[in-house]
C-alpha cells in the first residue's frame, strides 16, 4: 500500500450526506429537541456546527462560546460568530473564567504550574456547561473530536470528548479540513492551526510533534496494520517517531473505552453486556 | 409452475427489537406489493427484529414455525403472495442454539427456511458470537418456480449459490443487511452470481441507520446475464417491482454456457486445496 495524500481522499458530497443523515436520524430516534455544541472557532467545531445546522436547521442548534481569559482570542470569537451567523445558529457566550477561578481556589493542592491538570479542568468545565444546556432544554451534546485526535488520545477524558454523538470522529483532521472546504467554511478557519485552548498559545501540532498531513498518513497506515518500519520508509520519517505515535495510540484506549471493572458476574458492564446503543423498542 | 413471476423488493427500515412494528411494516409492504401485482414479496435479512440487536437477540429469536411465521402465513394466505423475510430462529431441536434464518412462506403456508451458512464475524459484524451456521443449501419447489435462498455474506462464497443452482434453483433470493461501506462489493457480486450461474437473482437489503451503521438499500433484481431489471433507491425505504421470465434462461445459457461447461473434477481439487489452506 502506498501512503500518498490521495489515500485520504473521500467523496465529500457522499460523506456530508451520510453525516447529515446520521445527525438527523439520531435526533429523531432519541426524540431530542435539538443540539448543543461547544463552538470554539476551530475547524472541527465549525464543521460540526455547519453539519448540525444543515441536518436539523440552525434554530435547533445552540452554539456555546465558552471562552476564558487565558486562552480567549478575538479571532476565535469572530470565527465562531461568523459560522453562527452563516448557519443561523443560536449562540450563548459565557465567560467561564470566574467558575474556573472558583474551582482552582477550592482545591487545596491546586498547582497552577501543572498546566495539564489545570487545562483539563477547563475542558471538563466546558463539558459541564454543554450538558447543563442539553439537560435543561432536552437536547443532545454534539462533539467535534476528529479521528486523529481521538486515536492519539489528544483530548481530555470526560472533557471535550464527552458528547452524545461525534459526527466527524471517523475522519482524520486533514479529512475534516477537506470536508470543511467542501462545505464552504471560510479558508481562514479551515487553515487555522488547531488548538485545544487549555493554556495560552497551545498548538496541537507542536504538542503532537508532527504535522497533521504526516500524522494522518501514519495513523492511516497503522489503522491498516502496516508495520512502523514500512510507514517510516515510505514517509521518510524516523522510525522512533512512528513508534511513539503507535504507542500513544495504543496507550490511550482507556480514554476511549471508559467503563472498566473487574469481571465478577454473569454479564458485566463495559465487558460483555453487548447491547445496542440506539434506543431500543422491545416493549 | 408459472413461467413468469412478478417480484416485489421491499427494502424497509426495521426498528431494532420492535417485532410488532416490523410485522406491521411487512404487512403494509404486502398490501402495496399486492396492489402492484406482485406474486413474490422479498424483505431484508432479520427484517423481523432489525440487525443490530446484539445480546437482545436471545430474547427475540423464535421457533419456526412460531408466532411470527404464523402471522406471515396468515398474511400470505390473505394476499395470495409468496413472502421471503428474515428472522432470528431458535432451534426446535436444541431449544438453545440460534440461527440467522430466511423464511419462505406461500399462500398455502410455510414452505421452508434457510439458515445462513457464512456468518460474518469481523469488522463491525459479530454474527458467530450469536448464531450457529447452517449446513444445507435451501432450494424449494414452489408455484413460482424453484427458489434458492441465501443471506448476505453468503454471496461472497460462489459455492453457496452454485449449490442452490445445481439443485435446480432458477431464482436466487439473497436477503441482506449490508452497510454502505460494502456497497461496491455487493453491486459486483450480485451480478457475478447471476451471470456465473445463469440464474435470476433478487437482492433485498436493509435501509436505515442502526448504531451508526448505515444500510444502503439499493435492492435489485438481476437477469441471468447480470442486467439489472429493477433497482430500489439508495439509503431510503422503497418498494420496486419487476417481472422475470424463466424462458429467458435457455438463450442466455446458450450464449454463455457456464452450466454446460462446469468441470466437476475441479471441485475435488478445490476441496483439497481449501482443507490444506
Amino acid at each position: 500500500m502506498k501512503l500518498t495524500p490521495e489515500v485520504l481522499d473521500l467523496d465529500m458530497s457522499e460523506v456530508e450526506k451520510k453525516l447529515l443523515g446520521f445527525i438527523d436520524d439520531y435526533l429523531k430516534k432519541t426524540g431530542a429537541r435539538g443540539i448543543v455544541l461547544g463552538l470554539s472557532g476551530g475547524v472541527d467545531s465549525c464543521t460540526v456546527a455547519a453539519l448540525s445546522a444543515k441536518a436539523i436547521g440552525g434554530s435547533r442548534v445552540l452554539g456555546l462560546l465558552l471562552f476564558e481569559d487565558e486562552t480567549r482570542t478575538s479571532k476565535d470569537v469572530n470565527d465562531a460568530m461568523r459560522i453562527a451567523k452563516r448557519y443561523r445558529l443560536k449562540t450563548e457566550t459565557i465567560d467561564i473564567t470566574a467558575p474556573l477561578k472558583s474551582l482552582y481556589g477550592s482545591i487545596p493542592v491546586f498547582d497552577p504550574s501543572d498546566k495539564v491538570s489545570k487545562g483539563n479542568m477547563k475542558a471538563r468545565t466546558r463539558m459541564i456547561f454543554n450538558y447543563y444546556y442539553a439537560n435543561r432544554f432536552g437536547r443532545l451534546v454534539c462533539g467535534s473530536s476528529d479521528k486523529s485526535e481521538t486515536m492519539m488520545g489528544y483530548f481530555t477524558k470526560w472533557g471535550d470528548v464527552a458528547a452524545d454523538i461525534h459526527p466527524v470522529m471517523d475522519l482524520y483532521k486533514t479529512q475534516v479540513r477537506r470536508l470543511a472546504r467542501h462545505m464552504g467554511i471560510p479558508r481562514e478557519i479551515v487553515e487555522k492551526p488547531s488548538s485545544p485552548a487549555l493554556w495560552p498559545k497551545q498548538m496541537a501540532e507542536d504538542e503532537l510533534g508532527v504535522r497533521y498531513e504526516q500524522l494522518d498518513l501514519v495513523l492511516y497506515g497503522l489503522e491498516r496494520f502496516m508495520k512502523p518500519e514500512e510507514i517510516a520508509g515510505q514517509l521518510n520519517i524516523e522510525e522512533p517517531l512512528i513508534e511513539r505515535i503507535r504507542e500513544r495510540w495504543l496507550n490511550a484506549e482507556h480514554k476511549r473505552r471508559v467503563l472498566l471493572t473487574a469481571k465478577l458476574e454473569y454479564r458485566t458492564v463495559g465487558t460483555d453486556f453487548r447491547l445496542p446503543r440506539d434506543p431500543f423498542y422491545t416493549l | 409452475m408459472k413461467e413468469t413471476v412478478d417480484i416485489a423488493l421491499a427494502q424497509i427500515f426495521c426498528r431494532p427489537g420492535d417485532k410488532e412494528g416490523n410485522l406491521k411494516k411487512i404487512e403494509q409492504a404486502a398490501v402495496q406489493a399486492k396492489r402492484k401485482g406482485a406474486q413474490l414479496l422479498i424483505l431484508p435479512e432479520l427484517s423481523l427484529t432489525g440487525y443490530v440487536v446484539r445480546d437482545e437477540i436471545y430474547g427475540l429469536a423464535e421457533d419456526i414455525p412460531g408466532p411470527s411465521t404464523r402471522r406471515i402465513e396468515t398474511l400470505a394466505k390473505k394476499t395470495g403472495l409468496h413472502i421471503v423475510f428474515g428472522m432470528p430462529e431458535v432451534s426446535g431441536d436444541t431449544k438453545a442454539t440460534l440461527h440467522n434464518t430466511a423464511v419462505l412462506v406461500g399462500p398455502k403456508g410455510l414452505i421452508g427456511k434457510y439458515r445462513k451458512m457464512y456468518l460474518p464475524t469481523h469488522s463491525v459484524f459479530e454474527e458467530k458470537r450469536y448464531f450457529r451456521p447452517g449446513y444445507q443449501p435451501a432450494v424449494f419447489k414452489t408455484d413460482l418456480g424453484k427458489i434458492g435462498l441465501i443471506i448476505c455474506y453468503d454471496i461472497y462464497f460462489p459455492e453457496v449459490v452454485r449449490l442452490a443452482r445445481l439443485e435446480g434453483a432458477q431464482l436466487i433470493v439473497c436477503i441482506s443487511a449490508s452497510p454502505s461501506v460494502r456497497r461496491t462489493f455487493f453491486e459486483v457480486l450480485t451480478a457475478a452470481r447471476a451471470i456465473e450461474n445463469v440464474a435470476f437473482l433478487a437482492f433485498v437489503n436493509l435501509v436505515g441507520i442502526e448504531d451508526g451503521l448505515q444500510f444502503w438499500g439499493g435492492s435489485r433484481l438481476l437477469g441471468p446475464n447480470g442486467k439489472v431489471l429493477v433497482q430500489a433507491k439508495y439509503d431510503k425505504e422503497d418498494l420496486v417491482l419487476a417481472g422475470i421470465d424463466y424462458s429467458d434462461l435457455r438463450p442466455i445459457e446458450a450464449f454463455v454456457p457456464v452450466l454446460k461447461d462446469l468441470r466437476p473434477e475441479l471441485f475435488d481439487k478445490l476441496k483439497k486445496s481449501a482443507e490444506a489452506l
